[in-house]
């Protein structure tokens, strides 16, 4: 094995060190203390960079991309995006919010980063609507080609669903 | 004659005019196919893991009931276990797989996903409402996930019906035993009262025995 696959094993950081050591790399990011891990919110213009960073950092090394999915909140009129990242050498965890406006949502894409995103860019472009500038192939990856609308945005509505009866 | 009729009424096959065939062929193609069912597995989500797998592997070991060849093919399966959640794009590719099964070919439909779209009936937009809207089903097993004994008894209510089924008088017809009556003697108030009772039993737990059962099991790490 290539010694740079090696597990960097009892090298994890703390929770607040993770946050502070990314609050470093990008001082406008805020901690997310209401999460039951590590986590921050960052703007749609730090994000790429970011990500990048995050990965190449020596003491953070985030290299798996574990889920990334999103949340719609159309009271507040956004779409927050969720990536839940792992370093496998350091063995520690972070997660990542970015908000995106509802009505317009169009965010980066970090396949560049981690290429798994592709997939799972596509799978919440397929079920929320959420368009990534530079994706190379953003299809729809569950429903048919030719579905209309996004199912998991909260006001989805079409013939085929059936109410509780009350 | 009275044997014949007394003790094998099947094997009577009445002709148009008054006359009768003795024949037993039916019992035996019937009885042949009832007990070799090869199986299409058709797993598509919880189902599959929780009743299918576990069916077909040691413990519960369909081997015993003659269906444990599990096909990945249609063209070699003439049964269709449907374990699992059937959604919109997945229903013609199902409705396939059953075009491409020989006849004759059976199916049951394990748990309440594949009866009627189970927990995903309301406010789906995708999930199918029973796989009954694709294909025909023969055996319903309810559950959610059901036990692996439950689809036992699913097969054997399936060999029942193939054995009394399709004979060379009744061709395509098939008679579906009808297995949901009380045994003698027992009233419906006396089921109830026992699942209560059964619900109350286990929804009651003692913290104290509990905690000594799982003291002990660190015992026996700790050794
Ligand atoms: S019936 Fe229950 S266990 Fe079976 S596939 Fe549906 S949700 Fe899963």
């Amino acid at each position: 094995m290539a010694a740079d696959l090696l597990p960097l094993a009892g090298l994890a950081l703390s929770p607040d060190a993770l946050v502070a050591a990314v609050q470093l790399l990008c001082p406008a990011a805020q901690a997310r203390p209401d999460c039951d891990r590590p986590a921050v919110k960052v703007t749609v213009g730090d994000w790429p960079e970011l990500a990048g960073r995050l990965r190449a950092h020596a003491d953070l090394l985030f290299d798996l991309l574990e889920t990334h999915t999103a949340i719609d909140w159309p009271e507040s009129g956004r779409i927050e995006l969720v990536y839940l990242l792992t370093s496998l050498r350091r063995g520690h965890h972070l997660t990542v919010f970015v908000d995106i406006p509802r009505d317009d949502p169009v965010a980066p894409s970090v396949c560049a980063v981690w290429p798994v995103a592709q997939w799972q860019e596509r799978e919440v472009y397929d079920l929320f609507g959420v368009r990534y500038a530079d994706h190379p192939d953003l299809r729809r990856l569950f429903l048919d080609d030719d579905w209309q609308g996004f199912p998991l945005r909260k006001d989805y509505a079409d013939a085929f669903m059936l109410d509780r009866p009350s | 004659m009275g044997l014949v009729t007394d003790h094998l009424p099947g094997a009577l096959l009445p002709l148009p005019g008054g006359g009768a065939l003795l024949t037993a062929i039916d019992q035996v193609v019937n009885w042949s196919r009832a007990n070799s069912l090869w199986p299409l597995t058709f797993g598509t989500s919880c189902c599959a893991i929780e009743v299918m797998m576990a069916t077909g592997a040691a413990r519960h070991d369909l081997a015993r009931f003659g269906a444990e060849v599990a096909r990945p093919s249609p063209r070699q399966a003439d049964l269709l276990i449907i374990a699992g959640t059937i959604v919109k794009k997945m229903a013609p590719r199902l409705r396939t797989l059953w075009e491409q099964m020989a006849e004759p070919r059976y199916v049951i439909a394990t748990g309440s996903c594949a009866i009627s779209g189970g927990p995903f009936l309301y406010h789906s937009y995708t999930t199918i409402r029973g796989a009954d809207e694709v294909i025909p089903v023969d055996v319903y097993v309810p559950g959610c996930p059901p036990r692996p004994e439950a689809l036992l008894y699913g097969l054997l209510t399936l060999q029942k019906m193939i054995r009394e089924g399709s004979t060379l008088a009744r061709p395509g017809q098939v008679r579906r035993p009808v297995l949901a009556a009380l045994p003698d003697g027992m009233t419906l108030d006396d089921v109830r009262a026992e699942i209560a009772a059964l619900v109350q039993e286990t929804a009651t737990v003692d913290r104290k025995a509990a905690a000594a059962v799982g003291a002990a099991f660190a015992a026996q790490d700790r050794v």
